[in-house]
């Protein structure tokens, strides 16, 4: 990390331009918006708030249609067969590609749902198949062996068995997300957001805090990752991984 | 009083592709109850097969399954199966394991008995160990428990000790002798191990190859316990060893 940043202060002192703006020139940023804010008054703080609620709330919503509909996928033949051929070609458009239709029809928090939605869903749904795919068809004979029934299955076995691909699934649609809404934020008309803040900035020139955005997004979409992660390392202690 | 499982012209096939493999043809097979019944076969004959059958996870072809008189129906009436590979589920430690037939089935006082059948299978203490940390041997018994723990009218086992080593095996024999004997359940046991058929089995089914039927019973009049070195022991294992032996140089 410390070799990173004497890296870039070499790279700005050798281009010597004034819009790459150094180390020492973002942090100078970072204190500035973060107490007295930009522009319009918003600080750091409240720009982060709110693309993280975004983003929290897609991801909800992604979860809870993506999940069920994944467990479904994978049960059942037939509703896979239904669904794919439309989930197949759907998956293949970047979200960026729906900010135009999204921004002629829907308006405000709706279109950053949407356009989250759009791209958190696939990862998630089809790692949520992969993972009832991977379900070993001993415990799922063995269950029935005690009588269980297709809901039991599902609930006692297909789910906690998927659960660690499910979860990887999440983690990757979070990721997604998290890169959603700053291009979702750069196009929309909200003032607040880190995508937003960046274009803000970087309409004026000022380097400095576009790249101190930049750094922020990063930094926060790896404190997410990590978080996750923890949680899996924790969880699925059970899994018998190879040690790397 | 009528046997408790009665095979009749049970037949099996599956189809693959274009082809069909007829896995069971034509197999008799009548178990009494409260009986320790072994069944040895060539591998791949569709010893496994037959035992799916049993336990209704699987419907034959032609022919009738019947058990009390009924088609097996794991809904309905309570197996204890116990498989070839590892059936635990990793997620959940050993007391969990043990009580999930008890859920399934809703069985109430799940904890109880649960406690109870794995102080029987020799796991005291274990309670709270997840299957990642505790050996093979201690695997199957946790398998053991969770299949007796139901109360179930047959116990099925498929080669549930094949994957372990020769001294735990042969502890593991000697137990489920001892708990059969507590419990008076009646038991079917696939093993391609004619040792250990004879070891532990009222009765010795030798199947053919596939397709495969049953192509003799032998009873196996020894008391408990057995020595592997009697005669009339090393007789009946040798019979049964040639008959074994014939189905498999004819593959």
């Amino acid at each position: 990390m410390a070799v990173f940043v004497v890296a870039w202060q070499a790279v700005t002192m050798m281009m010597n331009s004034p819009f790459l703006p150094t180390p020492v020139q973002v942090f100078q940023a970072f204190l500035k918006i973060s107490t007295i804010g930009d522009i319009d008054g918003y600080t750091l703080w409240w720009h982060i708030g709110v693309s993280l609620y975004r983003v929290l709330l897609g991801f909800a919503v992604a979860i809870i249609t993506a999940v069920p509909l994944g467990l479904l996928m994978g049960v059942k033949p037939l509703v896979k067969n239904f669904a794919s051929p439309i989930t197949e070609i759907v998956r293949f458009i970047p979200p960026i590609a729906w900010i135009p239709l999204s921004i002629i029809l829907l308006t405000g928090i709706n279109r950053y749902i949407f356009l989250l939605w759009i791209g958190i869903f696939f990862p998630i749904l089809l790692d949520t198949i992969a993972g009832v795919k991977r379900t070993s068809e001993t415990l799922v004979n063995m269950a029935k062996s005690f009588g269980a029934d297709n809901n039991a299955i599902i609930k006692k076995i297909i789910f906690p068995s998927a659960l660690p691909e499910i979860m990887n699934g999440l983690r990757v649609g979070l990721g997604v997300g998290w890169m959603c809404i700053v291009a979702a934020e750069m196009m929309g008309g909200e003032p607040v957001g880190l995508g937003r803040l960046i274009l803000k900035y970087a309409n004026l020139l000022q380097i400095d805090v576009v790249v101190l955005g930049m750094v922020v997004i990063g930094l926060i979409g790896l404190a997410m990752n990590y978080m996750l992660l923890s949680g899996e390392r924790r969880l699925f202690k059970w899994r018998v991984e190879i040690k790397a | 009083m009528p046997p408790l499982i009665i095979a009749k012209e049970l037949s099996k096939s599956f189809i693959a592709g274009n082809d069909t493999i007829n896995v069971i043809d034509n197999l008799d097979l009548t178990i009494d109850e409260g009986k320790f019944a072994c069944i040895v076969g060539p591998s791949g004959c569709g010893k496994t097969t037959l035992l799916k059958i049993l336990c209704g996870l699987e419907k034959q072809t032609h022919g009738s399954m019947l058990i009390h008189g009924q088609p097996p129906d794991p809904k309905k009436q309570r197996f204890g199966v116990i498989f070839q590979e590892d059936s635990l589920l990793p997620w959940l430690n050993v007391i969990s394991n043990v009580k999930l037939g008890l859920e399934l089935y809703r069985i109430k006082d799940a904890d109880l008995i649960a406690t109870k059948y794995l102080d029987l299978v020799g796991l005291e203490g274990f309670e709270k160990y997840y299957p990642h940390q505790i050996s093979g041997g201690m695997k199957k018994r946790v398998a053991i428990a969770r299949a007796l723990a139901v109360d179930p009218e047959i116990i099925l086992m498929d080669e549930p000790f094949a994957d372990l080593d020769a001294q735990t095996r042969s502890i593991m024999q000697k137990e489920l002798l001892s708990i059969w004997s507590k419990l008076n359940k009646t038991i079917v046991f696939i093993t391609h191990n004619v040792d250990e058929a004879v070891f532990i089995g009222q009765s010795v089914s030798v199947l053919t190859k596939r397709p495969t039927k049953v192509k003799t019973t032998v009873s196996i009049d020894l008391d408990y316990p057995r020595s592997r070195l009697s005669p009339p022991f090393i007789s009946y294992r040798e019979k049964i060893l040639g008959l074994l032996q014939e189905e498999i140089s004819s593959l």
